[in-house]
Protein backbone atom coordinates (compact mmCIF):
# COMPACT_ATOMS: atom_id res chain seq x y z
CA UNK A 1 0.00 0.00 0.00
CA UNK A 2 2.59 2.37 1.15
CA UNK A 3 4.54 1.90 -1.98
CA UNK A 4 2.11 2.28 -4.57
CA UNK A 5 1.48 5.59 -2.72
CA UNK A 6 5.15 6.39 -3.34
CA UNK A 7 4.50 5.31 -6.48
CA UNK A 8 1.91 7.58 -7.57
CA UNK A 9 3.51 10.47 -6.17
CA UNK A 10 6.63 10.20 -8.14
CA UNK A 11 4.80 9.66 -11.03
CA UNK A 12 2.99 13.26 -10.28
CA UNK A 13 6.81 14.36 -9.69
CA UNK A 14 7.31 14.20 -12.93
CA UNK A 15 5.09 16.90 -14.35
CA UNK A 16 5.77 19.28 -11.60
CA UNK A 17 9.58 19.20 -12.31
CA UNK A 18 8.64 20.67 -16.10
CA UNK A 19 5.46 22.95 -14.63
CA UNK A 20 7.43 25.70 -13.70
CA UNK A 21 9.68 25.70 -16.29
CA UNK A 22 6.62 25.49 -18.87
CA UNK A 23 4.97 28.52 -17.32
CA UNK A 24 7.82 30.73 -18.10
CA UNK A 25 7.59 29.40 -21.68
CA UNK A 26 3.90 29.76 -22.19
CA UNK A 27 4.40 33.58 -21.05
CA UNK A 28 7.36 34.43 -23.06
CA UNK A 29 6.71 32.41 -26.05
CA UNK A 30 4.02 29.98 -26.61
CA UNK A 31 1.43 31.93 -25.67
CA UNK A 32 2.63 35.21 -27.89
CA UNK A 33 3.19 32.75 -30.60
CA UNK A 34 0.03 31.93 -30.52
CA UNK A 35 -1.57 35.75 -30.66
CA UNK A 36 1.11 36.35 -33.33
CA UNK A 37 -0.47 33.77 -35.13
CA UNK A 38 -4.18 35.58 -34.71
CA UNK A 39 -2.62 39.37 -34.98
CA UNK A 40 -1.18 38.15 -38.35
CA UNK A 41 -4.89 38.26 -39.30
CA UNK A 42 -6.00 41.38 -38.47
CA UNK A 43 -5.73 44.86 -39.40
CA UNK A 44 -4.48 45.96 -35.49
CA UNK A 45 -2.12 49.12 -35.68
CA UNK A 46 0.35 48.45 -32.84
CA UNK A 47 -1.52 51.41 -30.34
CA UNK A 48 -5.58 51.29 -30.56
CA UNK A 49 -7.16 48.43 -28.23
CA UNK A 50 -9.79 47.42 -31.05
CA UNK A 51 -9.19 45.78 -34.58
CA UNK A 52 -10.89 44.23 -37.45
CA UNK A 53 -10.23 40.75 -38.89
CA UNK A 54 -9.02 40.89 -42.16
CA UNK A 55 -8.52 36.97 -43.42
CA UNK A 56 -5.98 37.14 -45.86
CA UNK A 57 -5.55 40.45 -46.93
CA UNK A 58 -2.66 40.93 -45.04
CA UNK A 59 -0.84 38.17 -46.60
CA UNK A 60 -1.77 39.26 -49.92
CA UNK A 61 -0.42 42.68 -49.68
CA UNK A 62 2.92 41.31 -48.94
CA UNK A 63 3.26 39.73 -52.67
CA UNK A 64 1.95 43.58 -53.54
CA UNK A 65 4.35 45.60 -51.26
CA UNK A 66 6.90 47.13 -52.98
CA UNK A 67 9.16 48.04 -50.03
CA UNK A 68 9.38 44.42 -48.84
CA UNK A 69 11.44 43.52 -51.70
CA UNK A 70 14.25 45.05 -50.89
CA UNK A 71 14.36 43.66 -47.10
CA UNK A 72 14.51 40.10 -48.26
CA UNK A 73 17.46 40.71 -50.86
CA UNK A 74 19.17 42.51 -48.34
CA UNK A 75 18.69 39.21 -45.63
CA UNK A 76 19.92 36.85 -48.36
CA UNK A 77 22.61 38.84 -49.02
CA UNK A 78 23.48 38.84 -45.39
CA UNK A 79 22.92 35.10 -45.11
CA UNK A 80 25.16 34.44 -47.80
CA UNK A 81 28.03 36.44 -47.31
CA UNK A 82 27.83 35.65 -42.86
CA UNK A 83 27.39 31.95 -43.73
CA UNK A 84 30.11 31.44 -46.54
CA UNK A 85 32.49 34.05 -44.45
CA UNK A 86 31.81 33.11 -41.07
CA UNK A 87 32.35 29.46 -41.64
CA UNK A 88 35.81 29.98 -43.32
CA UNK A 89 36.94 31.96 -40.81
CA UNK A 90 35.81 29.86 -37.84
CA UNK A 91 37.06 26.83 -39.23
CA UNK A 92 40.11 28.18 -40.04
CA UNK A 93 40.27 29.97 -36.46
CA UNK A 94 40.02 26.85 -35.28
CA UNK A 95 42.40 24.87 -36.94
CA UNK A 96 45.09 27.42 -36.05
CA UNK A 97 44.70 26.86 -32.38
CA UNK A 98 44.31 23.43 -33.23
CA UNK A 99 47.84 23.27 -33.84
CA UNK A 100 49.83 22.27 -31.06
CA UNK A 101 52.16 25.86 -31.16
CA UNK A 102 52.18 25.54 -27.19
CA UNK A 103 51.09 28.85 -25.05
CA UNK A 104 50.15 31.07 -28.32
CA UNK A 105 47.42 28.68 -28.89
CA UNK A 106 46.26 29.17 -25.90
CA UNK A 107 46.64 32.59 -25.30
CA UNK A 108 44.95 33.28 -29.24
CA UNK A 109 41.81 30.48 -28.11
CA UNK A 110 41.14 33.26 -25.39
CA UNK A 111 41.91 36.15 -27.88
CA UNK A 112 38.93 34.86 -30.56
CA UNK A 113 36.74 34.66 -28.31
CA UNK A 114 36.54 37.76 -26.06
CA UNK A 115 34.64 39.73 -28.74
CA UNK A 116 31.79 37.35 -28.45
CA UNK A 117 31.03 39.02 -24.90
CA UNK A 118 30.85 41.97 -26.39
CA UNK A 119 27.55 43.57 -27.30
CA UNK A 120 26.17 43.82 -30.87
CA UNK A 121 25.59 47.58 -30.14
CA UNK A 122 29.39 48.25 -28.69
CA UNK A 123 30.51 46.40 -31.72
CA UNK A 124 29.24 48.61 -34.33
CA UNK A 125 30.19 51.28 -32.59
CA UNK A 126 33.76 50.23 -32.18
CA UNK A 127 33.75 49.33 -36.21
CA UNK A 128 31.78 52.41 -37.17
CA UNK A 129 34.54 54.17 -35.61
CA UNK A 130 37.20 52.18 -37.69
CA UNK A 131 35.07 52.61 -41.01
CA UNK A 132 34.53 56.13 -40.21
CA UNK A 133 37.98 57.79 -39.07
CA UNK A 134 40.73 55.46 -39.00
CA UNK A 135 40.21 53.90 -42.86
CA UNK A 136 39.58 57.16 -44.43
CA UNK A 137 42.52 59.00 -42.09
CA UNK A 138 44.97 55.21 -43.40
CA UNK A 139 43.85 54.46 -46.58
CA UNK A 140 41.30 57.19 -48.18
CA UNK A 141 38.26 55.50 -48.74
CA UNK A 142 35.15 56.83 -47.43
CA UNK A 143 33.47 55.16 -44.76
CA UNK A 144 32.22 52.10 -46.27
CA UNK A 145 28.73 51.89 -43.87
CA UNK A 146 27.68 54.97 -45.96
CA UNK A 147 28.19 53.15 -49.63
CA UNK A 148 25.19 51.75 -50.71
CA UNK A 149 27.01 48.11 -52.04
CA UNK A 150 29.81 48.48 -49.48
CA UNK A 151 27.49 48.78 -46.48
CA UNK A 152 26.11 45.14 -46.11
CA UNK A 153 29.73 43.51 -46.52
CA UNK A 154 30.95 45.72 -43.97
CA UNK A 155 28.41 45.27 -41.34
CA UNK A 156 29.19 41.23 -42.00
CA UNK A 157 32.92 42.23 -41.41
CA UNK A 158 31.94 43.60 -38.07
CA UNK A 159 29.86 40.51 -37.16
CA UNK A 160 32.12 38.20 -37.81
CA UNK A 161 34.48 39.99 -35.42
CA UNK A 162 32.29 39.71 -32.81
CA UNK A 163 30.37 36.13 -33.71
CA UNK A 164 33.22 33.88 -34.99
CA UNK A 165 34.82 32.63 -31.20
CA UNK A 166 31.59 30.40 -30.52
CA UNK A 167 31.91 28.64 -34.28
CA UNK A 168 35.31 28.69 -33.71
CA UNK A 169 35.22 26.85 -30.20
CA UNK A 170 32.04 24.29 -31.98
CA UNK A 171 34.83 22.93 -35.22
CA UNK A 172 37.51 22.93 -32.33
CA UNK A 173 35.84 20.23 -30.48
CA UNK A 174 34.76 18.65 -33.54
CA UNK A 175 38.95 18.77 -34.64
CA UNK A 176 39.91 17.35 -31.39
CA UNK A 177 37.68 14.30 -31.87
CA UNK A 178 39.13 13.31 -35.13
CA UNK A 179 41.69 10.41 -34.12
CA UNK A 180 45.07 11.59 -34.60
CA UNK A 181 46.68 7.62 -36.25
CA UNK A 182 43.83 8.84 -39.25
CA UNK A 183 46.13 11.03 -40.19
CA UNK A 184 49.62 9.40 -39.51
CA UNK A 185 48.09 6.82 -41.73
CA UNK A 186 47.51 9.39 -44.30
CA UNK A 187 51.05 10.55 -43.74
CA UNK A 188 52.33 6.82 -44.27
CA UNK A 189 50.40 6.26 -47.67
CA UNK A 190 51.81 10.02 -49.21
CA UNK A 191 49.26 11.92 -48.73
CA UNK A 192 49.72 15.73 -48.71
CA UNK A 193 48.37 18.37 -46.44
CA UNK A 194 45.56 19.20 -48.86
CA UNK A 195 44.41 15.64 -49.29
CA UNK A 196 44.36 15.03 -45.87
CA UNK A 197 42.68 18.09 -45.44
CA UNK A 198 39.63 17.52 -47.66
CA UNK A 199 39.36 13.47 -47.21
CA UNK A 200 40.06 13.52 -43.61
CA UNK A 201 39.04 16.65 -42.09
CA UNK A 202 36.32 17.45 -44.14
CA UNK A 203 34.33 14.72 -43.72
CA UNK A 204 34.78 13.90 -40.31
CA UNK A 205 34.04 17.62 -39.85
CA UNK A 206 30.38 17.21 -40.65
CA UNK A 207 28.48 16.93 -37.23
CA UNK A 208 30.03 20.37 -37.12
CA UNK A 209 29.35 21.71 -40.00
CA UNK A 210 25.91 20.85 -39.29
CA UNK A 211 25.48 22.44 -36.31
CA UNK A 212 27.49 25.77 -37.23
CA UNK A 213 25.75 26.34 -40.74
CA UNK A 214 22.34 26.07 -39.86
CA UNK A 215 23.47 28.83 -36.83
CA UNK A 216 25.46 31.34 -38.89
CA UNK A 217 22.66 30.60 -41.61
CA UNK A 218 19.60 30.93 -39.46
CA UNK A 219 21.18 34.21 -37.56
CA UNK A 220 22.51 36.27 -40.03
CA UNK A 221 18.46 35.92 -41.89
CA UNK A 222 17.44 37.36 -38.68
CA UNK A 223 20.27 40.28 -38.40
CA UNK A 224 18.57 43.25 -36.58
CA UNK A 225 20.66 45.01 -33.65
CA UNK A 226 23.77 45.06 -35.18
CA UNK A 227 22.60 46.66 -38.52
CA UNK A 228 20.05 49.02 -36.49
CA UNK A 229 22.92 51.11 -34.54
CA UNK A 230 25.49 50.71 -37.82
CA UNK A 231 23.06 52.23 -40.22
CA UNK A 232 19.52 52.08 -39.09
CA UNK A 233 19.02 50.03 -42.13
CA UNK A 234 20.16 53.11 -44.35
CA UNK A 235 21.95 54.65 -46.96
CA UNK A 236 18.52 54.74 -48.00
CA UNK A 237 17.00 51.41 -47.33
CA UNK A 238 20.60 49.70 -48.65
CA UNK A 239 20.76 47.35 -45.66
CA UNK A 240 17.32 47.52 -43.96
CA UNK A 241 16.61 43.33 -43.28
CA UNK A 242 13.54 41.89 -42.92
CA UNK A 243 13.79 41.58 -39.34
CA UNK A 244 14.54 45.88 -39.72
CA UNK A 245 11.06 46.04 -41.41
CA UNK A 246 9.00 43.80 -39.15
CA UNK A 247 10.39 46.38 -36.26
CA UNK A 248 9.61 49.38 -38.44
CA UNK A 249 6.20 48.44 -39.60
CA UNK A 250 4.96 48.16 -35.60
CA UNK A 251 7.03 51.38 -34.74
CA UNK A 252 6.97 53.66 -37.80
CA UNK A 253 4.55 52.57 -40.09
CA UNK A 254 2.04 51.17 -37.14
CA UNK A 255 0.80 48.40 -38.88
CA UNK A 256 0.90 45.80 -36.60
CA UNK A 257 -1.34 43.39 -38.39
CA UNK A 258 0.75 43.54 -41.43
CA UNK A 259 4.57 43.18 -39.88
CA UNK A 260 3.21 40.06 -38.20
CA UNK A 261 2.41 38.81 -41.54
CA UNK A 262 5.68 39.08 -42.21
CA UNK A 263 7.12 37.70 -39.54
CA UNK A 264 4.64 34.80 -39.83
CA UNK A 265 5.60 33.91 -42.84
CA UNK A 266 9.59 34.55 -42.49
CA UNK A 267 9.19 32.47 -39.62
CA UNK A 268 7.57 29.83 -41.38
CA UNK A 269 10.90 29.97 -44.36
CA UNK A 270 13.46 29.82 -41.75
CA UNK A 271 12.06 26.44 -39.50
CA UNK A 272 12.37 25.19 -43.45
CA UNK A 273 15.43 26.65 -44.04
CA UNK A 274 16.90 25.60 -40.89
CA UNK A 275 15.35 22.15 -40.71
CA UNK A 276 16.31 21.58 -44.90
CA UNK A 277 19.67 22.62 -44.50
CA UNK A 278 20.67 20.68 -40.77
CA UNK A 279 19.27 17.34 -42.58
CA UNK A 280 21.30 18.21 -46.02
CA UNK A 281 24.42 17.80 -43.58
CA UNK A 282 23.07 14.88 -41.07
CA UNK A 283 22.83 12.54 -44.08
CA UNK A 284 26.39 12.86 -45.08
CA UNK A 285 27.61 13.02 -41.27
CA UNK A 286 30.26 9.78 -41.25
CA UNK A 287 30.21 7.17 -38.55
CA UNK A 288 33.65 6.49 -37.25
CA UNK B 1 66.22 4.83 -44.06
CA UNK B 2 63.36 4.83 -41.02
CA UNK B 3 65.55 7.36 -39.38
CA UNK B 4 65.69 9.68 -42.18
CA UNK B 5 62.26 9.78 -42.56
CA UNK B 6 61.33 10.25 -39.40
CA UNK B 7 63.89 12.95 -39.17
CA UNK B 8 62.69 14.31 -42.30
CA UNK B 9 59.00 14.25 -41.09
CA UNK B 10 60.05 16.66 -37.87
CA UNK B 11 61.23 19.00 -39.79
CA UNK B 12 58.56 19.65 -41.64
CA UNK B 13 56.41 19.53 -38.54
CA UNK B 14 58.56 22.49 -37.37
CA UNK B 15 58.01 24.05 -40.04
CA UNK B 16 54.39 24.44 -40.74
CA UNK B 17 54.09 24.99 -36.63
CA UNK B 18 56.25 28.37 -37.59
CA UNK B 19 54.05 29.40 -40.31
CA UNK B 20 50.91 28.23 -38.42
CA UNK B 21 52.03 30.69 -35.15
CA UNK B 22 52.61 33.70 -37.86
CA UNK B 23 49.01 33.32 -39.18
CA UNK B 24 48.24 33.05 -35.58
CA UNK B 25 49.64 35.98 -34.62
CA UNK B 26 48.81 37.84 -37.14
CA UNK B 27 44.79 37.19 -36.53
CA UNK B 28 45.41 37.89 -33.12
CA UNK B 29 46.08 41.27 -34.15
CA UNK B 30 43.29 41.87 -36.05
CA UNK B 31 41.37 40.43 -33.59
CA UNK B 32 42.33 42.83 -30.92
CA UNK B 33 43.07 46.14 -32.63
CA UNK B 34 39.53 47.70 -32.49
CA UNK B 35 40.03 46.86 -28.72
CA UNK B 36 43.13 48.39 -27.96
CA UNK B 37 41.70 51.16 -30.59
CA UNK B 38 39.09 51.64 -27.77
CA UNK B 39 41.46 51.78 -24.94
CA UNK B 40 44.07 54.09 -26.52
CA UNK B 41 41.35 56.64 -28.11
CA UNK B 42 39.66 56.79 -24.79
CA UNK B 43 42.78 58.63 -23.41
CA UNK B 44 42.91 61.42 -26.02
CA UNK B 45 41.64 64.64 -26.40
CA UNK B 46 39.89 65.26 -29.42
CA UNK B 47 42.29 67.34 -30.18
CA UNK B 48 44.96 64.85 -30.23
CA UNK B 49 42.24 62.04 -32.12
CA UNK B 50 41.75 64.60 -34.81
CA UNK B 51 45.60 65.01 -35.65
CA UNK B 52 45.95 61.12 -35.79
CA UNK B 53 44.07 58.62 -35.22
CA UNK B 54 46.66 55.56 -34.26
CA UNK B 55 49.31 58.16 -32.45
CA UNK B 56 49.67 57.03 -28.70
CA UNK B 57 47.96 59.46 -26.07
CA UNK B 58 50.14 61.85 -25.21
CA UNK B 59 49.68 61.77 -21.41
CA UNK B 60 47.24 59.34 -19.65
CA UNK B 61 44.43 61.70 -18.17
CA UNK B 62 41.26 60.53 -17.46
CA UNK B 63 39.39 63.49 -17.97
CA UNK B 64 37.33 61.14 -20.66
CA UNK B 65 36.29 58.99 -18.14
CA UNK B 66 35.19 61.00 -15.44
CA UNK B 67 33.37 63.15 -18.45
CA UNK B 68 31.77 60.01 -19.79
CA UNK B 69 30.49 58.78 -16.61
CA UNK B 70 29.05 61.69 -15.73
CA UNK B 71 27.01 62.26 -18.83
CA UNK B 72 26.15 58.18 -20.02
CA UNK B 73 24.76 57.62 -16.47
CA UNK B 74 25.96 54.36 -17.43
CA UNK B 75 25.80 53.21 -13.60
CA UNK B 76 22.43 53.17 -13.43
CA UNK B 77 22.11 51.35 -16.71
CA UNK B 78 24.36 49.09 -15.09
CA UNK B 79 22.39 48.23 -11.94
CA UNK B 80 19.38 47.82 -14.23
CA UNK B 81 21.11 45.26 -16.26
CA UNK B 82 22.17 43.19 -13.03
CA UNK B 83 18.91 43.45 -11.53
CA UNK B 84 17.53 41.83 -14.88
CA UNK B 85 20.28 39.16 -15.73
CA UNK B 86 21.15 37.83 -12.17
CA UNK B 87 17.55 36.87 -10.96
CA UNK B 88 16.64 35.37 -14.55
CA UNK B 89 19.73 33.12 -14.73
CA UNK B 90 18.85 31.95 -11.31
CA UNK B 91 15.25 31.09 -12.33
CA UNK B 92 16.60 29.81 -15.75
CA UNK B 93 18.80 27.51 -13.91
CA UNK B 94 16.19 26.05 -11.19
CA UNK B 95 13.35 25.49 -13.99
CA UNK B 96 15.54 24.01 -16.35
CA UNK B 97 17.64 22.08 -14.38
CA UNK B 98 14.25 20.36 -12.58
CA UNK B 99 12.60 20.25 -16.74
CA UNK B 100 16.01 18.95 -18.08
CA UNK B 101 16.44 15.98 -15.70
CA UNK B 102 12.85 14.83 -15.50
CA UNK B 103 12.59 15.02 -19.32
CA UNK B 104 15.94 12.92 -19.70
CA UNK B 105 14.65 10.07 -16.97
CA UNK B 106 10.72 10.09 -18.02
CA UNK B 107 10.55 10.93 -21.73
CA UNK B 108 10.51 7.38 -22.81
CA UNK B 109 7.36 6.53 -20.25
CA UNK B 110 5.61 9.53 -20.08
CA UNK B 111 4.11 10.82 -23.61
CA UNK B 112 2.96 14.32 -22.02
CA UNK B 113 6.94 14.53 -20.94
CA UNK B 114 8.36 13.57 -24.46
CA UNK B 115 5.99 16.04 -26.03
CA UNK B 116 7.53 18.43 -24.06
CA UNK B 117 10.84 17.77 -25.09
CA UNK B 118 9.68 18.05 -28.79
CA UNK B 119 7.75 21.67 -28.20
CA UNK B 120 10.68 23.03 -26.82
CA UNK B 121 13.58 21.81 -29.72
CA UNK B 122 10.61 23.19 -32.09
CA UNK B 123 10.59 26.40 -30.76
CA UNK B 124 13.89 26.88 -31.09
CA UNK B 125 13.86 27.51 -34.24
CA UNK B 126 10.94 30.59 -34.02
CA UNK B 127 12.62 33.67 -34.48
CA UNK B 128 12.57 36.04 -31.91
CA UNK B 129 10.96 38.71 -34.64
CA UNK B 130 7.48 36.85 -34.89
CA UNK B 131 7.39 37.30 -30.53
CA UNK B 132 8.08 40.83 -30.79
CA UNK B 133 4.73 42.37 -32.17
CA UNK B 134 2.76 39.95 -29.26
CA UNK B 135 4.75 40.63 -26.56
CA UNK B 136 4.35 44.34 -27.10
CA UNK B 137 0.92 43.98 -27.04
CA UNK B 138 0.96 41.71 -23.93
CA UNK B 139 3.11 43.91 -22.03
CA UNK B 140 1.30 47.20 -22.99
CA UNK B 141 -2.45 45.04 -21.78
CA UNK B 142 -0.59 44.17 -18.64
CA UNK B 143 1.32 47.66 -17.56
CA UNK B 144 4.43 46.08 -17.47
CA UNK B 145 6.22 47.93 -19.99
CA UNK B 146 9.60 50.12 -18.18
CA UNK B 147 9.02 47.59 -15.43
CA UNK B 148 12.13 45.60 -14.54
CA UNK B 149 10.22 42.49 -13.50
CA UNK B 150 8.44 42.30 -16.43
CA UNK B 151 11.98 41.75 -17.98
CA UNK B 152 13.01 38.79 -15.98
CA UNK B 153 10.10 36.93 -17.04
CA UNK B 154 10.36 37.08 -20.67
CA UNK B 155 14.32 36.70 -20.41
CA UNK B 156 13.41 33.74 -18.05
CA UNK B 157 10.88 32.21 -20.75
CA UNK B 158 12.55 32.89 -23.54
CA UNK B 159 15.92 31.09 -22.68
CA UNK B 160 14.16 27.96 -20.82
CA UNK B 161 13.68 26.32 -24.06
CA UNK B 162 17.44 26.34 -25.05
CA UNK B 163 18.95 25.77 -20.94
CA UNK B 164 16.22 22.57 -21.00
CA UNK B 165 18.30 20.99 -23.94
CA UNK B 166 21.02 21.39 -22.55
CA UNK B 167 20.00 19.96 -19.14
CA UNK B 168 18.76 17.14 -20.54
CA UNK B 169 21.95 16.30 -22.34
CA UNK B 170 23.66 15.57 -19.46
CA UNK B 171 21.15 14.33 -17.44
CA UNK B 172 21.34 11.54 -19.76
CA UNK B 173 25.05 11.12 -18.82
CA UNK B 174 24.53 10.50 -14.77
CA UNK B 175 23.57 7.57 -13.15
CA UNK B 176 19.87 6.40 -12.21
CA UNK B 177 21.07 4.01 -9.13
CA UNK B 178 22.17 6.83 -6.66
CA UNK B 179 18.63 8.65 -6.55
CA UNK B 180 16.66 5.22 -6.73
CA UNK B 181 18.38 3.84 -4.21
CA UNK B 182 16.98 6.96 -2.13
CA UNK B 183 13.83 6.64 -3.23
CA UNK B 184 13.46 2.91 -1.88
CA UNK B 185 15.20 4.09 1.32
CA UNK B 186 11.94 6.74 1.22
CA UNK B 187 12.86 10.11 0.14
CA UNK B 188 10.76 11.75 -1.44
CA UNK B 189 11.21 12.92 -5.70
CA UNK B 190 11.62 16.24 -4.67
CA UNK B 191 14.22 16.07 -1.89
CA UNK B 192 16.07 13.46 -3.40
CA UNK B 193 16.44 15.84 -6.84
CA UNK B 194 17.68 18.60 -4.25
CA UNK B 195 20.03 16.40 -2.27
CA UNK B 196 21.29 13.78 -5.05
CA UNK B 197 20.57 14.84 -8.58
CA UNK B 198 20.99 18.86 -8.22
CA UNK B 199 24.79 18.29 -7.14
CA UNK B 200 25.85 16.06 -9.84
CA UNK B 201 24.54 18.96 -12.42
CA UNK B 202 26.79 20.95 -11.37
CA UNK B 203 29.11 21.07 -14.10
CA UNK B 204 26.29 21.67 -16.60
CA UNK B 205 24.88 24.38 -14.03
CA UNK B 206 28.37 26.24 -14.73
CA UNK B 207 28.04 25.99 -18.42
CA UNK B 208 24.47 26.97 -18.45
CA UNK B 209 24.81 30.40 -15.86
CA UNK B 210 27.95 31.57 -17.70
CA UNK B 211 26.32 31.46 -20.75
CA UNK B 212 23.09 33.32 -20.04
CA UNK B 213 24.77 35.69 -18.04
CA UNK B 214 26.47 36.48 -20.84
CA UNK B 215 23.72 36.61 -23.31
CA UNK B 216 21.21 38.26 -20.66
CA UNK B 217 23.48 40.70 -20.59
CA UNK B 218 24.21 41.69 -24.00
CA UNK B 219 20.20 41.43 -24.67
CA UNK B 220 19.03 43.83 -27.03
CA UNK B 221 15.82 42.98 -28.59
CA UNK B 222 13.87 42.64 -26.08
CA UNK B 223 14.69 45.68 -23.79
CA UNK B 224 14.45 47.91 -26.71
CA UNK B 225 10.73 46.97 -27.12
CA UNK B 226 9.80 46.48 -23.45
CA UNK B 227 12.09 49.38 -22.02
CA UNK B 228 11.24 52.49 -23.30
CA UNK B 229 11.74 55.18 -20.44
CA UNK B 230 14.93 56.77 -19.68
CA UNK B 231 15.72 55.23 -16.39
CA UNK B 232 14.74 51.87 -16.95
CA UNK B 233 17.10 51.02 -19.85
CA UNK B 234 19.63 48.25 -19.44
CA UNK B 235 23.26 48.93 -20.46
CA UNK B 236 22.73 47.59 -24.19
CA UNK B 237 20.25 50.25 -25.01
CA UNK B 238 21.56 52.55 -23.05
CA UNK B 239 24.52 52.22 -25.12
CA UNK B 240 22.34 52.42 -28.39
CA UNK B 241 21.20 55.87 -27.78
CA UNK B 242 24.14 56.93 -26.04
CA UNK B 243 26.42 56.41 -29.00
CA UNK B 244 23.59 57.63 -31.54
CA UNK B 245 23.89 61.14 -29.47
CA UNK B 246 27.21 60.98 -29.08
CA UNK B 247 29.28 60.51 -32.21
CA UNK B 248 31.53 63.13 -32.21
CA UNK B 249 33.07 62.85 -29.03
CA UNK B 250 34.57 59.87 -29.32
CA UNK B 251 37.46 59.50 -26.53
CA UNK B 252 34.18 60.03 -24.19
CA UNK B 253 32.42 57.43 -25.52
CA UNK B 254 34.91 55.11 -25.79
CA UNK B 255 35.70 55.40 -22.11
CA UNK B 256 32.37 55.37 -21.22
CA UNK B 257 31.91 52.02 -23.42
CA UNK B 258 34.74 50.66 -21.79
CA UNK B 259 34.03 51.32 -18.33
CA UNK B 260 30.22 49.53 -19.54
CA UNK B 261 32.66 46.46 -21.20
CA UNK B 262 34.37 46.02 -18.18
CA UNK B 263 31.76 43.68 -15.69
CA UNK B 264 31.27 41.15 -18.73
CA UNK B 265 34.99 40.98 -19.59
CA UNK B 266 35.92 40.50 -16.13
CA UNK B 267 33.12 38.07 -15.71
CA UNK B 268 34.58 36.32 -19.21
CA UNK B 269 38.00 35.85 -17.93
CA UNK B 270 37.07 34.46 -14.61
CA UNK B 271 34.36 31.92 -16.45
CA UNK B 272 36.27 31.37 -19.42
CA UNK B 273 36.56 27.77 -18.73
CA UNK B 274 32.98 26.78 -18.47
CA UNK B 275 32.11 29.15 -21.24
CA UNK B 276 34.61 27.05 -23.68
CA UNK B 277 33.48 23.79 -22.35
CA UNK B 278 29.93 23.94 -22.10
CA UNK B 279 29.83 25.53 -25.86
CA UNK B 280 32.53 22.59 -27.12
CA UNK B 281 30.18 19.91 -25.86
CA UNK B 282 26.98 21.56 -25.65
CA UNK B 283 26.84 22.39 -29.30
CA UNK B 284 27.79 19.59 -31.09
CA UNK B 285 25.29 17.14 -29.11
CA UNK B 286 22.97 19.21 -31.01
Amino acid sequence: MKKKMNLNHRSISRYVFLLPGFCFFSFAVLIPFLMGVNIAFTDWNGITKDYTYVFLDNFISIFKDTRVSAPIANSIKYAVLGTVGGNVLSLSLAMLINHKTGKLSKMARVIFFTPVCISAILTSFLWGFIYREVFPQLFGIKSLLGNRTWAIPAITAMGLWNGSGINMLIYFSGLKNIPTDLYEAAVVDGANVWQKFRKITLPLLTPSFTVCITLTLTAWFREFAMTLSATGGGPAGASRTISIYIFENLYEYYKAGYGQAVALLFALFLVVVGCSVSRFFRKREVEL
Amino acid sequence: MEAVIEIKRRKKIKVSTIVAAIITIVFVLIFLFPIVLAILTSFKTPLETAESILSLPKQINFNNYIEGMKRSNFFRAMINSCITTFPSVALIVICASMGGYTIARNSAVSRIVKSMDTVYLASLMIPFQILMIPLYKIYKTLQLQNSLFGMILVLTGTSIAYSTFLYVGFAKSIPKELEEAALIDGCGPYRAFIKIVFPLLKPITATVSALHIMWLWNDFNMALIILQKEEMRTLTVKQYYFFGEHTADYGMAFAASIVSMLPILLFFIAMQKHLVEGISAGAVKA
